[in-house]
């Protein structure tokens, strides 16, 4: 397992140094054709972070009761509708650090006062075993994700900044996230996953009108490359729409995975370019 | 692999993914290696003389405090710390450009286009300071921000599509229930209702008013009509609001209730599908400004229920909401322009206060000439001001 780890990472390194220098196949001038998809993008952020807030406030009332098991069942849940628009998380990179940041990001770990939001949360309901201590937090939780809800609501998205969310996306799953160590102590990766990737294509679909007959072939391509990753993730799915524990993940998986992410992140990283937004 | 070692494996998530990054910098630095010679190559062209380096320790970046001009700027990150970090650079909450997952003792590039002005730069963890990064007035950055294109107008093009689809949606909503409280019989109901229908489609009628089939079916005044209230064109809000307000009955409501929520679902849906371009966008409120300074306010739409101020208020919102969005394509360009456009939306906000007390607004019929006359110059001062926009940022 280390040493698929090791290669995929490795692999990682390798594409964001290609990307970089790869050019795109053709650009063009950026169109009025971009209006009508980046106001559906808009809508389709904005009914993720309303859905956040719901499901948020039903997760920090089971935090409050002292309700362990059902605080644990929504965890994953309620964090997809986040994952759904971290494509374009650097839009409010402080919201992202409340809601999101890991125990690696501060001096002491898991020990740091300063480590909030969902995976101080996910330390304290795996790891602790309790809810106890962490109503705080999922205060704290849940008025980070209403600013962030009021705040999409008022902020008009960067054409830009949309359309290479997708790969940005993509390179952060290849980088910090195929390695299973965003949800470390919970193993609920997948239901991550499954949201990244449904964030990121959801650009790529808004966005293929205006490149298919430019260029066929790449579209099939990302097509298939989405496609294999729904394929390995259906695999893990359980009966209740939810997913296995990462560690479940074989090698073999992980290593298409892998593949298919760093292709997916190099492919969407010319989108751009290609709708004159380079 | 046997389950006892993914268990342990499990434990210590922080050591595999030391691990990882072990291995990754180990290939890593023969990736490095090929690049530091290309690197080392282009330096001997002089290609990158421009390149600003910062090396990030594990407590903050050397240098921490940078100065660069406007324009197009190239870093190299130099991950001096022994864990892989991510390095920003900021504008307020937003991030301008970044690197992530940079190796300990391995180091990348990035460029990226920087208006003037001052921004933070991140340096590791995210307990460490933060650095910060000044960028001068340029040539480079002058030539940038005088260039206005159609990539500029995109972002506040699909910022009002979305606006006007949100508004829609409230529109039909609020019409819906008006036609039932209508079908219901309940006038004092229909008759609250009424007016808070009327906010979402005056929040949406400098759009609204270009598609003029419908407008004349939603929104027709009894004053243009030959017949005035009992032209059988005479349909839409009015006709609802004489019928309430006037011969203070719901009866005979229904089907021009019925009517008013199959156009407004024909409105929404016609503004979803409308090619919205930065033509119509710059004349949307400058238009609607206009029209009220040059007659509506001094005549009144609202003659039977008086609620005049309130329509006005969502006019006011509409506008606002173009106006706003045109000032942020104004502001690097001409930000004298965009100040006095700020400076006017307020005045006529004063005014519209001014004439507003703690119970909402009052009936039209108390607001009087003078008063009425003040509104429509405030109004008059901002279509002026809107008017300059199109040859500041107008493109073809």
């Amino acid at each position: 397992m280390t040493l698929s780890r090791i290669l995929s990472a490795g692999a990682l390194a390798f594409a964001l140094g290609t990307t970089a220098l790869t050019g795109a196949a053709s650009a063009q001038d950026a169109t009025l054709d971009l209006v009508g998809p980046l106001a559906q993008y808009k809508i389709y952020v904005a009914e993720n972070t309303a859905e956040l807030v719901a499901n948020t406030r039903a997760f920090v009332e089971a935090i409050k009761t002292g309700d362990l098991e059902g605080a644990k069942a929504l965890f994953a849940p309620t964090r997809t509708s986040y994952e759904a628009v971290e494509p374009i998380a650097e839009l409010f990179s402080d919201l992202d650090v409340a809601i999101d940041a890991r125990a690696d990001d501060y001096e002491h770990a898991e020990e740091d006062p300063a480590f909030v939001g969902f995976h101080r949360i996910e330390y304290g309901l795996w790891v602790e075993g309790t809810t106890e201590g962490l109503e705080d937090y999922a205060d704290k939780l849940m008025a980070d994700v209403i600013d962030l809800n009021n705040r999409i609501n008022a902020l008009t998205f960067p054409p830009e900044v949309v359309v290479g969310g997708a790969a940005v996306l993509m390179e952060e799953v290849a980088a910090t996230k195929i390695s299973g160590e965003e949800d470390r102590y919970s193993h609920t990766d997948l239901w991550d996953f499954e949201a990244n990737f449904a964030g990121s294509k959801v650009i790529f679909d808004l966005m293929r009108p205006l490149i298919e007959d430019d260029d066929p072939a790449f579209v099939a391509q990302v097509e298939a490359n989405f496609q294999a990753v729904d394929d390995i993730l259906a695999q893990y799915e359980t009966a209740d729409g939810g997913y296995v524990s990462y560690l479940e993940l074989t090698d073999a998986d992980r290593t298409v995975l892998s593949a298919k992410v760093n292709s997916l992140a190099e492919d969407l990283a010319t989108l751009r370019a290609r709708l004159g937004l380079g | 692999m046997s389950a006892p070692d993914r268990k342990a494996a499990a434990g210590r998530p922080g050591r595999l993914i030391y691990g990882a990054v072990a291995g990754a910098a180990v290939l890593a630095i023969a990736a490095g290696a090929a690049f530091y010679l290309a690197t080392q190559q282009r330096d001997g062209s002089g290609q990158t003389a421009d390149l600003v380096r910062v090396s990030v320790s594990a407590r903050a970046c050397d240098p921490n405090e940078i100065t660069v001009p406007g324009g197009r700027r190239s870093f190299e990150i130099v991950n001096a710390s022994d864990r892989p970090i991510e390095w920003e650079i900021l504008d307020g909450v937003m991030v301008v450009a970044e690197r992530e997952n940079i190796a300990p003792g391995f180091r990348q590039t990035l460029s990226a286009q920087l208006a003037p002005g001052d921004y933070a730069i991140t340096c590791g963890l995210l307990s460490n300071p933060r650095g910060v990064l000044h960028v001068t007035e340029s040539e480079e950055s002058r030539a940038a921000a005088a260039t206005v294109g159609l990539r500029h107008f995109l972002g506040p093009l699909s910022e009002y599509k979305v606006y006007l689809v949100l508004q829609g949606t409230a529109a039909v909503d609020a019409a819906a229930d008006l036609a039932q409280a209508i079908a219901a019989g309940d006038l004092e109901t229909a008759r609250r209702l009424w007016s808070l229908a009327r906010e979402p489609y005056m929040r949406l009628e400098p759009m609204a008013v270009r598609l003029s089939d419908l407008a004349n079916a939603i929104d027709p005044v009894a004053d243009y009509l030959e017949g005035r209230e009992d032209d059988p064109a005479f349909i839409g809000f009015h006709r609802i609001e004489y019928g309430l307000f006037a011969e203070n009955t719901t009866d005979g409501l229904g089907p021009v209730a019925e009517r008013l929520v199959a156009d407004m679902t024909a409105l929404k849906d016609r503004l979803g599908a409308f090619a919205l371009d930065p033509t119509l966008l710059i004349a949307i409120p400058r238009d609607m400004a206009a029209q009220l300074a040059q007659g509506r306010i001094a005549t009144g739409e609202n003659h039977y229920a008086r609620t005049d101020l309130a329509d006005i208020a969502a006019n006011l919102d509409g506008i606002r909401k173009v106006a706003g969005l045109l000032r942020s394509v104004v502001a690097p360009v001409d930000p004298e322009l965009e100040a006095e456009i700020a400076d006017r939306l307020d005045a006529v906000d004063a005014r519209l206060a001014e004439l507003g007390g703690d119970d909402g607004f009052p009936s039209y019929e108390s607001v009087d000439d003078a008063a009425r006359s003040a509104l429509a110059e405030a109004f008059g001062r901002l279509a002026e001001t809107l008017d300059r926009l199109h040859s500041v940022i107008g493109v073809s």
